[in-house]
């Protein structure tokens, strides 16, 4: 009854912003919109002081610490006060930042850091609060998500077990430099270790049990960005100030203030100016579009979005695929069912033109992706679906209109979408189910809720047979742990003995060595695989959205995120 | 009344008893668990997964489970809230203040609202002013109250710029000034305007038949009989009468007052307990969602036993044993 309720909610809701923004939009001058690629906002002299509001459309969970926190909206706010030793460029090529490294062999790492690098609270940054942030990591009470990332330095794991007293790869040289070494060679050692410091001097005597629920991570919380946090109402704002020692230059607004709105006020408070800066959702683009005095910018991200083919199940225990599930084992089917799509038109009609198309499982941003010459297309073509799925034996034998499989028996598609309160994702599921039905493939559509659902899919649940999904992927472009076949999140049970070599390969330092160019041969090569093979439909890969109002400037943002918050001004 | 009051107590144990089992199991049966929409490839693993479902016991027996909870509940502890990680006590003690501020200022409209609606209804039956006082209170109580909190934020909040459009309070001003407490009732006042006035049908139905009814009755022509001025046979005699009906409501009202408004909340971004009762539903935030049930059960409970003892109080008749 409430689920229900709450799906009419939102089904309103939308119905009206969409009416209110209607009568509020009176003339229909289009601003600019954004450039594609690399947005960059205005440019303009910086200008000193003034205060930016930044908006964000979901209440953060209040873990104020890069170690603690949970979910994205929570880094929203962290990102604005912290910053990691390490950066990434627009490649996602890790850059020094705070610290600069050195390695002859990728498995011993010698970091130098910046001296005169200050805390909020006045303490000056050395090695050792980054050996306390690896060490908290590690620590048996640490309940946060992170402890992967510290698990490949030597000793990590004796001392998770208690049976050391330290880490035994990490060894301070001086204040400002240290030695780590991991427990064997890598390519992505350094993308994978753990890159922001805790304050030891304000952290330091606390459990690391009770660390989450201290007042420095929920109220006071500190770091070494450009902006240091004043005040906290919980759930609702943030307010920031210019922090005077920071140390890489000079920071030009005096505060942020950061306000939580519901989804459907952004159109009116970005018209009204209350608010400089939000990520939109794709939805409310076009509503956005038109206002004046925003401009939108885009960048690309890095999430892709699916349609997945359960093609075994996953024993949990022994870590393998257990069992090879026959329906969809058919390459030709797989490959008739991708052409049969019009993924370009469904893009445009649920992602208002913030998607493109993709054909292979890694975002067009890492440089290990493979060109678009280098794979086939699968272009919309319903004639050629057909004629693949004839030649494949699936014809209609009994003149009910939809084709029987190679056997002669019924052959119905279950497509799988998850439902939250978005009224759009069921036209969306029913959008696809109707054009394999066009080529002549029976199709049902179920809706699960979104929790049962992912429940289901990582269970290989015999009701979940094709299913939507979506990853988004982080700096590191190894996409081992999501098609490894011994991976539980490898969802379509995807088994190539091929395709697990080539991955192995790409990271063993003994074949590629630290040549990037040759892990990008072996990385384009599988792809060429998975992308000939269509374990999984490949849809669409998202664009990020951000709204800045006209007088913010300085902002500018390439795929591994925004710039330094300490370059942002106001223009009155 | 003391005995009786005791006894109502101590009949409220079974009940809550029996309520925590229910809660606990359909907590239970809701898919997936507080892990189950934490896939993120770049800083977990499934590892990480199984080892926070061991530790936070989802493994265990359901009714091992059932009696850790109950066991600690009892107790006073409510358990550490899996999506915020801080003690549930602490997160509902967080939030307590804003709901009630939200609430007591919406009763207080409502109150005001439909004591002049009911009274001037009651006083005047079948007139024009009359329905149009019952037409305009029953399409409030039809209007969905997300529809009238878009609206009004549309029209108050973007429009005419009178009121801010989410918020508890101006992050700008200094903590326990004067201009804090302005802006927290600046804040608060558009949600409560929406929760209060929406709410006056039932308050004034109930009142104006109630008037009505007693204005046939015999005191009031023994009072008019005397000459007492009509003003004041409506306004005294009728009107102590006919509030009585009316502390039924004082019950229900209580658990609302805690209970937040999870709608209105939420559009406002309000922080305030209906909001967290919806994000602990959505997260499967156990802790959190089994306590606020739990506490919102106690309260209508409560509220009952309340409006039964003011039964006694305001009218002498009814005796309580």
């Amino acid at each position: 009854m409430k689920k229900k309720s709450l799906l009419w909610l939102f089904a309103l809701v939308l119905i009206l912003s969409a009416f209110l923004a209607a009568c509020g939009g009176s003339d229909d001058t289009t601003s600019d919109s954004g450039s594609e690629g690399e947005g960059s906002s205005e440019e303009g002299e910086p200008q000193q002081g003034g205060t930016l509001v930044y908006g964000l459309d979901a209440p953060p969970e209040g873990l104020f610490s890069s170690a603690f926190y949970g979910i994205a909206t929570d880094f929203e706010v962290i990102d604005l006060f912290d910053e990691a030793l390490i950066s990434y460029n627009e490649n996602l090529e890790p850059e020094p930042n705070v610290a600069s490294w050195e390695t002859e062999d990728n498995k011993v790492f010698n970091f130098t850091f910046e001296e005169g690098v200050k805390w909020h609270n006045g303490e000056e940054l050395t090695v050792n609060d980054w050996v306390f942030a690896l060490e908290t990591l590690a620590d048996p009470d640490y309940d946060g998500p992170r402890y992967t990332n510290v698990q490949t330095v030597e000793g990590a794991e004796a001392y998770r077990s208690g049976d050391a007293d330290s880490i035994s790869g990490i060894e301070v040289v001086s204040d400002y430099e240290i030695t780590i070494t991991f427990d064997e060679a890598r390519v992505n050692n350094l993308t994978n270790l753990w890159a922001y410091p805790l304050p030891e001097s304000v952290l330091g005597d606390v459990p690391v049990a009770e660390m989450s629920a201290s007042e420095w991570v929920r109220s006071t919380p500190i770091g070494i960005g450009p902006f240091k946090v004043d005040k906290i109402v919980p759930g609702e704002s943030v307010e920031f100030s210019k922090f005077d020692e920071y140390w890489n230059g000079d920071v030009n607004l005096d505060k942020i203030v950061l306000r939580v709105i519901d989804n459907s006020s952004v159109v009116g408070a970005l018209q009204n100016s209350d608010i400089d800066m939000i990520s939109l959702q794709p939805v409310s683009g076009p509503e956005v579009e038109p206002l004046e005095n925003v401009k939108i910018v885009t960048y690309p991200g890095l999430t892709y979005y699916y349609v997945g083919f359960k093609l075994g199940k996953f024993d949990n225990e022994s870590q393998t695929i257990s069992e090879e599930l026959p329906k969809y084992q058919s390459k030709e089917l797989r490959q008739a069912m991708m052409y049969a799509l019009n993924r370009q038109e469904w893009v445009d009609a649920f992602f208002f033109g913030y998607a493109d198309v993709v054909n292979k499982p890694v975002p067009t941003s890492h440089w290990n992706s493979a060109d678009d010459s280098e794979l086939t297309q699968y272009e919309y073509d319903p004639e050629k679906a057909m004629q693949m799925l004839d030649e494949a034996g699936y014809v209609d034998t009994n003149d009910d209109g939809f084709r029987e499989d190679p056997d002669g028996d019924e052959f119905v598609v279950k497509f799988s979408h998850y439902a939250t309160g978005n009224p759009t994702f069921e036209s969306r599921a029913q959008a696809i189910a109707q054009y394999w039905e066009e080529v002549g493939l029976k199709t049902d559509v179920e809706m699960v809720e979104v929790n049962l659902y992912y429940d289901m899919v990582e269970k290989d649940d015999a009701s979940i047979e094709t299913f939507f999904g979506g990853w988004g992927t982080g700096v590191d472009p190894d996409p081992s742990g999501l098609w490894k076949s011994d991976q539980l999140w490898n969802y379509p049970r995807y088994n190539n003995t091929e395709s697990d070599q080539l991955l192995d390969d790409a990271l063993d330092i003994e074949i590629v060595g630290t040549d990037q160019d040759k892990r990008t041969e072996l990385y384009v090569e599988w792809q060429k695989i998975l992308n000939e093979e269509l374990p999984m439909l490949y849809i669409a890969e998202l664009e990020e959205i951000v709204a800045l109002n006209n007088r913010v400037g300085g902002v500018e943002y390439d795929v591994s995120g925004q710039n330094s918050p300490a370059e942002w001004f106001v223009t009155e | 009344m003391l005995k009786y009051s005791i006894r109502r107590l101590l009949g409220m144990i079974p009940m809550l008893i029996l309520i925590s089992i229910v809660v606990f199991s359909l907590a239970k049966l809701m898919p997936g668990d507080s892990l189950s929409g934490e896939i993120d490839p770049l800083n977990t693993n499934p590892e990480y997964i199984a080892e926070m479902r061991e530790k936070l016991g989802y493994n265990d027996p359901l009714p091992v489970q059932y009696f850790n909870w109950i066991t600690g509940f009892v107790q006073g502890d409510f358990g550490k809230s899996t999506r915020f990680k801080i003690p549930v006590f602490d997160l509902i003690m967080e939030k307590v203040p804003n709901t009630l501020l939200l609430g007591v200022t919406a009763l207080v409209i409502t109150y005001i609202m439909a004591f002049m609606m009911g009274m001037y209804s009651g006083r005047r039956p079948y007139t024009l002013g009359d329905n149009a006082i019952a037409g305009f209170n029953y399409i409030m109580l039809a209007i969905p109250s997300f529809v009238a909190a878009v609206f009004a934020i549309y029209i108050f909040a973007f429009q005419l710029n009178w009121f801010p459009f989410a918020g508890s309070v101006d992050i700008l001003v200094e903590r326990g000034s004067f201009e804090y407490y302005v802006s927290r009732m600046h804040h608060v006042l558009l949600p409560a305007l929406v929760l209060g006035a929406m709410s006056t049908a039932s308050y004034t139905q109930f009142l104006r038949n109630d008037i009505i009814e007693n204005s046939r009755k015999d005191f009031v022509r023994t009072a008019r009989a005397k000459g007492t001025p009509i003003k004041k046979i409506y306004n005294v005699h009728i009107l102590r009468n006919s509030i009585i009906p009316l502390v039924t409501f004082l019950g229900f009202d209580f658990a609302a007052l805690i209970g937040g408004a999870i709608i209105t909340e939420t559009i406002f971004t309000y922080p305030g307990i209906g909001q967290l009762f919806l994000e602990s539903v959505t997260s499967r935030d156990y802790p959190t969602l089994m306590a606020l049930t739990m506490l919102l059960s106690f309260l209508t409970l409560l509220g009952n036993l309340l409006a039964d003892i003011l039964y006694g109080v305001v009218d002498p008749r009814i005796r309580l044993d």
